[in-house]
């Protein structure tokens, strides 16, 4: 089971420089934060999803489709029923409410699939190498790295942990919330203890490979700029620069 | 090169040193097997080499550690890096990237190593461990063997003189093993590499050009394989299992040391040695009368894909009967452990059938299974969570709904059984590995299970408490447990299992009494896996014994006198050359 986004692909999106990505990312979440009605939302998941195709990265929304669908659904209904509004639709729901409702799921949406796009198309060293040319210290960068390491272990072992259990009898699928939350202990125990002990090796591991040794660390990977980050960040920059006139000017 | 002098080290929570006063020089170019049993001091004494103890993990230090002449004292392991490397055992834990090339470059940029250069060590340090080919992978994509040589070309890349290996093919299949031995050996006859390595095995280190044997944080032996070969019995009273292919030797009055399999049986023949007439025979009659009783489960036609698609079972049958002890062989990836997670219902077939006593486990809930066929996991830390021995155990019955009084009958027979009766109130999380294998055993155990499946019982405890653990086993199986277990070891398979069902590639290639199978190498060959030395010499001279026991009363020196060996040892238990005390008919 690969629990790595990154897809190893050869695409314009993956040829581009990681600190190009990160702003491309960081410019499409300023633009779902400014607005709250569907249509300019509508508008900007439709170009993120062309910038994911074009990145071949639409593949992983297959892995992800359920939370995005529930996210969406969760927004919508509530909003429907919670955030009032002059004129009714059913029951308790309002047409301004189901409008914000959409327009929130299709925010939250978009900001996911903007992030799926920049770790399906951006090795995480590429990642931490972008971060220490724009000045972020090598330990934080790397800290950031090892997070997104510890994630499939820490499930892996969340797995076989949990299968341990059903094994002996223990039932994680049915009783009501206070009865599940009693059979996590079980679970939760043998997890945080088996990281924990991960940890330690971890840490014996990263001493041994002279992690920290240096102060200046070189890199086999290289980054920079070339002409079609010019463009793409141009793009970029324009697209971001018609949603915030639409926003302002309009 | 290396200099340890008078160092002692006592862990911050420990009330006994862990080392004690040990004084040792090792040479440059030298080859050091480390040995002793769990808690005599190896990884402490290799820990205290390159700074990890005391910059890593607290505690008294004391003595003088030298490296090339230098006091290291004052280095952490990073500031070493370049001149001692560590492999771990656990090579999951080592390996931090996401590209199998950018992983060997990490350590090199690490130390400031300019880029073409690194580009050359990535490419010269692949080669050396045999992953040139998977340049581009993911780590994560790669099977056991491959990530531990990618943590050691990882290493290599650092370029040390000096390289430790802590365990480095404990957690291996077979194959995986060999594969890295072979490239540990390349490295050592290519240069000047010093290498310390600790291995439970004594077989596998019979290359080395020194054994060093601790016990109780002391240095308790310290000689070549040459003059260790005949000292079983003083390695037995410190916890390692002397050479096998020497108390063999020993057993038929013949002192030369043997490489291999082939160079004993030919030492046997020309030492007048010959098998005795009927031997096979005799052997086999003993075989009879096992697992003769009702069928409990029966697995038909299983096939099992995971979601990504992989087809991890292709169509398997086989058939698990009452009281018997059955050993499930295979390299990983073989399909060992898909098929007894099917066996008690925690996954389920994607077609084909298991019945449990005649019946259906189609539609069966995992906990309904879980009562009938009892699984324990390789590792106790993966299920372990009370404070105290007897709740752990008293998990399953409770969850059964039994009543208090029927739980502590159960816990207590089941502690018992295991031999931990007295340290139902201890904190399992502070007893020896050995132990806790033990608390996993006895909570399958109280659940009062038809069959328990042990998935690798063995892996990672020393060769008294492997003893202890495959001797309780065994008490189970006569007192009517049925046993299926998972391993790797080839001589505890030989030794107490009576039928073998040997796996590859998601199928069963051969299901059958032990002795055929491991007696039949053309058909075990393909799979990697060897037969046990002992088997191997018995193979080469006719004999199809198990054990030492048997070889060694199936020959005879000279044909028509008093039939010497063959009178001496009976077939008897089999267990016996596992060790002693585990002999239990």
């Amino acid at each position: 089971m690969n629990l790595f986004l990154y897809l190893d692909r050869d695409s314009p999106v993956h040829r581009l420089d990681p600190r190009t990505k990160l702003f491309l990312m960081l410019g499409s979440f300023a633009v779902a934060v400014l607005f709250f009605a569907p249509t300019p939302l509508l508008l900007l998941l439709g170009v993120l999803l062309v910038y994911g195709a074009l990145g071949r990265a639409l593949g992983n929304l297959r892995r992800i489709w359920v939370l995005l669908l529930s996210i969406a659904a969760v927004s919508i209904v509530s909003w429907s029923i919670f955030a009032g509004g002059s004129t009714p639709l059913v029951w308790r729901a309002t047409r301004e409410g189901f409008l914000y409702g959409i327009g929130a799921a299709v925010k939250i949406v978009s900001m996911i699939i903007s992030g799926l796009v920049f770790l399906s198309t951006t090795k995480t060293e590429e990642i931490v190498l972008g971060l220490i040319r724009l000045r972020v210290p090598f330990q934080a960068a790397f800290a950031f790295s090892l997070a997104i390491r510890m994630v499939p272990t820490i499930i892996g072992t969340a797995v076989t942990v949990t299968e341990a259990q059903r094994s002996r009898g223990l039932d994680t699928e049915s009783g009501g919330p206070l009865a599940r939350l009693r059979t996590y202990i079980p679970l939760l125990v043998p997890i945080f203890l088996h990281t924990l002990r991960n940890t330690d090796q971890l840490a014996k591991a990263l001493e041994s490979r002279g992690f920290g040794a240096r102060r200046e660390r070189t890199s086999l990977l290289t980054i920079g700029f070339q002409a079609r980050d010019v463009v793409a960040l141009a793009l970029g920059t324009m697209t971001v620069g018609v949603f915030v006139a639409a926003r302002f000017a309009w | 090169m290396i200099r340890l002098d008078d160092v002692s080290f006592r862990y911050r929570v420990g009330k006994e040193p862990a080392l004690r006063e040990v004084t040792c020089h090792i040479r440059p170019g030298e080859l050091v097997g480390l040995l002793g049993r769990s808690g005599s001091g190896r990884s402490t004494l290799a820990a205290t080499l390159n700074g990890t103890i005391p910059h890593l993990v607290r505690g008294d230090l004391t003595g003088r550690v030298r490296i090339d002449g230098e006091d290291i004292r004052a280095k952490r392991p990073r500031d070493l890096a370049d001149r001692i490397g560590f492999v771990f055992q656990d090579f999951e834990a080592q390996l931090f990237s996401t590209d199998v090339s950018l992983e060997v470059a990490f350590g090199p940029e690490n130390l400031g190593v300019d880029r073409a250069e690194i580009a050359r060590r990535v490419e010269r340090c692949l080669r050396m461990v045999h992953l040139s080919h998977l340049g581009h992978k993911a780590p994560a994509a790669l099977s056991g063997g491959q990530k531990q040589r990618l943590a050691l070309a990882s290493i290599l890349a650092l370029e040390p003189r000096i390289l430790v290996l802590d365990e480095p093919t404990s957690d291996l299949d077979p194959a995986g093993r060999r594969e890295l031995l072979d490239v540990i050996r390349s490295l050592r006859q290519a240069g000047d590499l010093t290498l310390l390595m600790i291995d439970p095995e004594t077989d596998e280190m019979g290359w080395a050009d020194r054994l060093i044997v601790l016990d109780g944080g002391r240095i308790a032996v310290d000689g070549s394989p040459a003059a260790l070969w005949d000292r079983a019995d003083e390695l037995d009273a410190l916890g390692v299992k002397g050479f096998t292919l020497a108390s063999l030797g020993r057993r038929l009055g013949l002192t030369e040391r043997w490489p291999d399999a082939q160079s004993a049986a030919d030492a046997i023949r020309r030492g007048g040695w010959q098998p005795v007439a009927g031997a096979a025979e005799r052997l086999g009659a003993a075989d009879v009368a096992c697992g003769d009783g009702e069928t409990l489960l029966e697995v038909e036609n299983l096939i099992h894909r995971y979601p990504d698609g992989t087809e991890a079972l292709g169509g398997v049958s086989c058939a698990i009967r009452r009281g018997e002890f059955v050993a499930i062989l295979g390299q990983n990836g073989s399909g060992k452990t898909t098929l007894v997670k099917h066996l008690n219902g925690i996954l389920t077939p994607t077609t084909g059938e298991i019945r449990l006593a005649g019946r259906s486990l189609r539609g069966q809930p995992a906990t309904l299974l879980s009562r009938r066929v009892g699984l324990v996991f390789q590792n106790p830390d993966h299920q372990i969570f009370a404070e105290r021995v007897w709740d752990e155990v008293a998990f399953g019955p409770r969850l059964q709904g039994l009543s208090e009084a029927d739980v502590r009958r159960r816990v207590e027979e089941a502690l018992d059984a295991v031999g931990l009766a007295d340290l139902g109130d201890m904190d399992p999380f502070i007893l020896t590995k050995g132990s806790r294998q033990r608390v996993a055993v006895a909570s399958t155990l109280a659940t009062k299970p038809d069959v328990i499946i042990l998935d690798e019982p063995t892996t990672g405890l020393d060769y008294r408490e492997l003893q202890g653990m495959m001797a309780l086993i065994q008490r189970l199986n006569a007192a009517g447990h049925t046993i299926v277990i998972i391993t790797h070891a080839m001589d505890i398979a030989a030794a107490y299992a009576r039928r073998v069902i040997l796996m590859q590639g998601g199928r069963i290639l051969r299901d059958g009494p032990t002795r055929d199978v491991f007696a039949d190498e053309a058909c075990i060959g393909p799979t990697g896996l060897t037969p046990p030395p002992v088997v191997q010499v018995g193979n080469r001279l006719g004999i199809p014994a198990l054990t030492l026991d048997e070889l060694v009363s199936g020959l005879t020196r000279d044909v028509g006198a008093q039939g010497r060996g063959g009178a001496e040892a009976s077939p008897g238990p089999r267990a016996s050359d596992i060790g002693p005390g585990t002999a239990r008919s």
